[in-house]
């Protein structure tokens, strides 16, 4: 049977390809539109409000000047504590699940629950949160919302370390057992330098995460109109405040809700691009 | 043994005992009674065979004949995988590797090990040597860098890589980073060298390059070779063994072998009827 364009079979099956590609280009385009409507708003009710005032003043009350400071440093301080418990907590259960405990019960056990722990919604783990610290406590502490955020840092670090070390051929282990080389040294010179890219990836796409999270700090961190270094008492953060000025009458607040999100979705797209650039690094490799 | 001679007509040659050569050299490795297991399946059957000091064993076979297997009991890789398991004696140096209490990272320090696909660490080239080599000893850092060119030159790539030892390890071609592999296994001064089909991967230039390299290294190593081509076993070794199907069909001399086989399923195997 000669393949030409007359017959219906190819025929068929070309058209039958171009109405997929067709449909495949139309669904990412229809995503990508939202997202460029988004940001664009974004860019239009944000940028305005920015002004040096928003980076060294404080949340001002309705109708008077002020600005972003004490929710951004909030912010900044509550994901570097929540990040610095939830990492190594996550890397050390990754490691062990791809290299320690591969074949074991426990490893699956894990791998489902922490799979459960992904897609939790955040408001839940605001509220587990609240009830095993700030109730115990009796009150509202920038602590407890690192907490809560840490809780939502530890799956997404557990899972990319285990997907990145599983990634890492057995050949590259035995390669390196065969030397002698005992098994933690193998994971730390061997396995994690093989993975480090990914690894970090993770840990970014991490911060991307909790630094929009609105919801755990609600119950926890709740906020606070003033700067405050206390880790005791309640701190203020850029999502709650978002989530507070956009609420309100006050048009003054409105502005610098817009301008915080303009903020917050900016350091999210800037990890979200070094994340990209870090795993295509390793791509290249 | 450079000359390849496939005969399927058995030339005559003065019967000369494998016992009586063996006595005069020293066993190094010796193998009897091994049977390994994946799981329920038995990989291997039954196999008694020695490694000679000094000498080059090749072990040859069909696909899936257990080849590998037996290379990887030699210095217990098999041990990452739960469910693989050996059973029977394996002494090197008259003491027998499967005991549990035998540390495995001394035992693969003493057998080095090359394996099929380039295997370079995500480190530069130097560090590649250098990894191993810092792990049994505290050498100063001129004695490593002496360490680390020795090692480059025994596998007969320093020229190459001289000039750029902070280079990644990756950045180097197939060959390169085989012979990259092979040099550091010698760099932590192993007893025994495992050779697991290190050329299948690589092109005829670097092919000859590691053959050589195999022979310049038997004078300080012992050397098992797992290869897939038959030139190569009769090319680089003094004994070869046959395997199949999980049996060890005949172990001799590689001349013996390749020339006058005894048994019938490695003449055929040798001959290309089969495999």
């Amino acid at each position: 049977m000669a393949l030409n364009d007359s017959n219906s079979l190819y025929a068929r099956r070309r058209w039958r390809n171009r109405l997929a590609t067709a449909l495949s280009v139309g669904a990412a385009g229809f995503g990508l539109t939202w997202l460029v409507l988004i940001l664009l708003v974004l860019v239009i009710k944000g940028v305005g409000g920015l002004s040096l005032a928003v980076f060294t003043e404080m949340t001002p009350p309705p109708g008077g000047s002020g600005g972003l400071l004490n929710p951004i440093i909030g912010s900044l301080i509550l994901t570097v504590i929540a990040v610095a418990i939830g990492t190594p907590l996550g890397i050390l259960a990754g490691t062990y699940m791809s290299e320690y405990g591969r074949y074991s019960k426990l490893t699956m056990v894990v791998r489902f629950i922490n799979d459960i722990l992904l897609s939790a919604p955040s408001i839940v783990v605001g509220l587990f949160v609240y009830e095993i610290m700030v109730a115990q406590m009796g009150h509202f502490s920038a602590w407890a919302g690192a907490v809560a955020l840490a809780i939502i840092v530890i799956p997404v670090v557990v899972r990319t370390t285990e997907d990145m070390l599983l990634l890492i051929p057995n050949t590259l282990r035995e390669a390196s057992s065969a030397l002698g080389v005992p098994q933690w040294l193998v994971i730390r010179y061997v396995a994690y330098r093989a993975a480090r890219a990914g690894m970090i990836t993770g840990i970014l796409l991490a911060i991307a995460r909790i630094t929009g999270e609105t919801a755990p700090l609600l119950f926890t961190a709740l906020n606070n109109q003033f700067f405050s270094w206390n880790l005791n008492a309640p701190m203020s953060s850029l999502p709650v405040v978002i989530f507070q000025f956009a609420l309100s009458p006050y048009s003054d607040w409105q502005q610098l809700a817009w301008t915080g999100a303009f903020i917050i979705t900016v350091a999210v797209l800037g990890l979200s691009i070094l994340a990209r650039v870090l795993s295509s690094k390793k791509v290249a490799q | 043994m450079t000359s390849l001679a496939i005969h399927t007509d058995m030339k005559q040659q003065p019967p000369t005992p494998a016992a009586e050569t063996s006595d005069k050299l020293a066993k190094k490795v010796s193998v009897s009674n091994l049977n390994f297991f994946y799981g329920d399946f038995r990989g291997l059957a039954d196999i008694n065979v020695d490694l000679y000091k000094n000498k080059v064993t090749a072990f040859i076979g069909p696909s899936g004949c257990g080849k590998s297997t037996l290379l990887r009991v030699l210095n217990r890789i098999y041990d990452l995988y739960p469910n693989q398991r050996a059973e029977g004696e394996v002494l090197l140096d008259g003491e027998n590797i499967l005991a549990s209490h035998y540390d495995l990272n001394l035992l693969r320090a003493k057998v080095g090990m090359v394996f099929q696909k380039p295997t370079p660490f995500p480190m530069t080239i130097y560090e590649n040597i250098a990894f191993g080599v810092r792990l049994y000893e505290k050498p100063s850092k001129s004695e490593l860098d002496d360490r680390v060119e020795d090692a480059l030159q025994r596998g007969a790539i320093w020229d190459e890589v001289k000039d750029k030892l902070d280079a990644s390890g990756l950045s180097l071609s197939g060959g390169q980073q085989q012979r990259l592999c092979i040099a550091r296994t010698v760099a932590i001064r192993p007893e025994v060298i495992l050779l697991d089909e290190p050329c299948s991967a690589l092109d005829p230039i670097s092919t000859a390059k590691i053959e050589e390299l195999i022979d310049v290294l038997k004078k300080d190593y012992t050397i098992a070779i797992v290869t897939h081509n038959m030139q190569q076993a009769a090319r680089t070794s003094d004994f070869t063994a046959f395997m199949y199907l999980g049996e060890l069909v005949e172990f001799d001399e590689t001349g013996k072998i390749f020339t006058n086989p005894k048994e019938q399923r490695t003449q055929d195997y040798i001959t290309g009827r089969f495999g």
